[in-house]
């Protein structure tokens, strides 16, 4: 084929390819991280009221592609009624030694430009895991952009009978089934 | 000039090789900040034993700050009493006591118990913590030193055959214990406690004051609040009170929110160290089993600052 190609069309051919290319390259995946998102959460039963949260939340934003991933690791959270709580919390419910990791991660389903300065509401679809049960999920959340930086807000429920966590009798009026959960998150460039 | 082209492709080929692979994987850059910033951090081994008795002896669990645990233990009599008795049942020995939690490392408690009208006290202070992450630690340590009051002047005379009124002096005993625990995995759970026990009086000159013994406990989770629970304590040869016997206990235990219960069978009536370690006279052989429970509750005090939001 290069044989039949006169040398300089081959050069310009070559030169499109380059500059296609090199054009390719000029836009890297633009990746936003945090390592000290917060995470709080509340079960709100007739009898009791349980709070907990963690600022070790971790997550990365694609905002070329779109895509993101977070994740937290259980033993993180601080709070609760009594340090037994926090232990059956980890022992009993969660399982932290097990399943040490909490994520989510997906895709955002609008088709918004996050190098823009800005304040957008968008949809995310993704996966979420907790206590190793995976849950597909669209949650919304409110994103900020501004100077480089985005700012995340979310609030979603989390029903523990999605994630297999089994609420025992005698604790049914203390724990509610529906969790509350609240994330706020600072990303930066990475 | 072919030789060029076919280097200019590969030139090619290699750059948008190397733009492919700027197609990053957040996964594993997820994972590397994961596992960046939890090398600092120390993980420390929770819930070893469920509550800081295993059966009759302590386990290396404290009681967190500002916690007050309120401690019920039963022993029924002996199985072999019969019928008459009920297998025990008519027959009763109760201790009642309280532990506190001072700092998450150091416990206070004291109790009284029916069997020889004793009142104890102790103090408790976790040594080391087993952990994982930046700090490595195999095993939980745990110090215990715990002293018993016998105010039962007439057991305590023909126990240790003294015709005069005991001095106050007479009444006191000692306990000391180094518990060393692990939790190998979330199921199953183990501890050793060399222990040293000092009477200030024995029966006679040849038996020594100080009595040395090791107990050994393990804890095996059936689900996610029960477990079956065993412990042993083996006096060492020579340092052995005459016509006494190893204490060995198995129980089952159940907790729900804030009470443990354990539900066991042991040869001994004493829940105290001096009782069950060095003057246990039962043998499971003779059918000197008790049955017996004890029933734990906690309450918070006080809200620990690390707790509140």
């Amino acid at each position: 084929m290069f044989q039949r190609l006169p040398f300089k069309r081959y050069c310009i051919f070559l030169l499109i390819l380059t500059m296609a290319a090199s054009g390719f390259r000029k836009q890297p995946s633009q990746l936003y991280l945090t390592t000290s998102g917060k995470i709080s959460f509340r079960s709100d039963a007739p009898l009791e009221v349980i709070r907990a949260s963690s600022t070790d939340l971790i997550g990365l934003i694609d905002i070329t592609k779109g895509n993101f991933s977070f994740k937290i690791q259980v033993h993180s959270f601080q709070g609760f009624n009594s340090p037994l709580q926090k232990e059956h919390f980890n022992e009993n419910y969660m399982e932290s030694d097990k399943y040490p990791e909490a994520s989510f991660k997906g895709k955002i389903i609008e088709d918004v430009d996050l190098s823009v300065d800005g304040a957008y509401q968008v949809r995310t679809k993704g996966i979420l895991t907790i206590h190793n049960v995976p849950q597909e999920r669209i949650i919304q959340s409110d994103v900020t952009v501004k100077k480089n930086i985005i700012t995340v807000h979310s609030a979603f429920t989390v029903l523990l009978s999605d994630h297999n966590i089994p609420i025992p009798m005698v604790v049914n009026q203390k724990l509610a089934n529906e969790i509350k959960v609240e994330v706020n998150a600072t990303l930066e460039p990475r | 000039m072919r030789k060029k082209y076919k280097l200019l492709i590969l030139i090619l080929i290699f750059c948008s090789v190397k733009t492919f692979s700027q197609d990053t994987n957040l996964d594993s850059i997820l994972d590397e900040q994961m596992k960046a910033k939890t090398k600092n951090q120390t993980q420390y081994t929770e819930a070893t034993f469920k509550t800081t008795r295993l059966i009759d002896g302590h386990t290396v669990e404290t009681t967190q700050a500002g916690v007050l645990d309120l401690k019920v233990s039963h022993r029924f009599g002996t199985l072999n009493q019969g019928f008459y008795n009920m297998f025990g049942f008519d027959v009763a020995s109760m201790r009642i006591g309280l532990d506190y939690g001072l700092t998450n490392r150091l416990t206070v408690g004291g109790g009284r118990s029916t069997f020889e009208k004793q009142y104890d006290g102790f103090l408790k202070y976790r040594l080391l913590r087993q952990s994982e992450g930046k700090k490595n630690m195999p095993v939980s340590v745990t110090l215990l030193s715990s002293v018993m009051f016998e105010t039962d002047t007439i057991a305590l005379k023909t126990e240790k055959e003294i015709s005069v009124s005991p001095r106050t002096s007479d009444k006191f005993s000692y306990a000391y214990q180094v518990l060393i625990g692990r939790k190998f995995n979330p199921n199953f759970s183990l501890q050793l406690a060399p222990t040293l026990i000092h009477e200030n009086i024995v029966d006679s000159a040849f038996n020594p004051n100080d009595l040395f013994a090791v107990g050994a406990g393990a804890r095996f989770k059936l689900t996610q609040r029960s477990s079956i629970n065993v412990e042993y304590y083996y006096q060492l040869p020579g340092s052995k009170l005459p016509g006494t016997y190893n204490t060995f206990s198995i129980g089952y235990e159940i907790e729900t929110g804030g009470h443990v219960f354990q539900l066991h069978f042991s040869n001994s009536t004493g829940m105290t160290e001096r009782t069950f370690i060095a003057e246990n006279t039962g043998r499971w052989s003779k059918g000197d089993i008790h049955f017996g429970f004890n029933i734990s509750r906690v309450f918070t005090i006080k809200k620990p600052k690390q707790l509140k939001m």
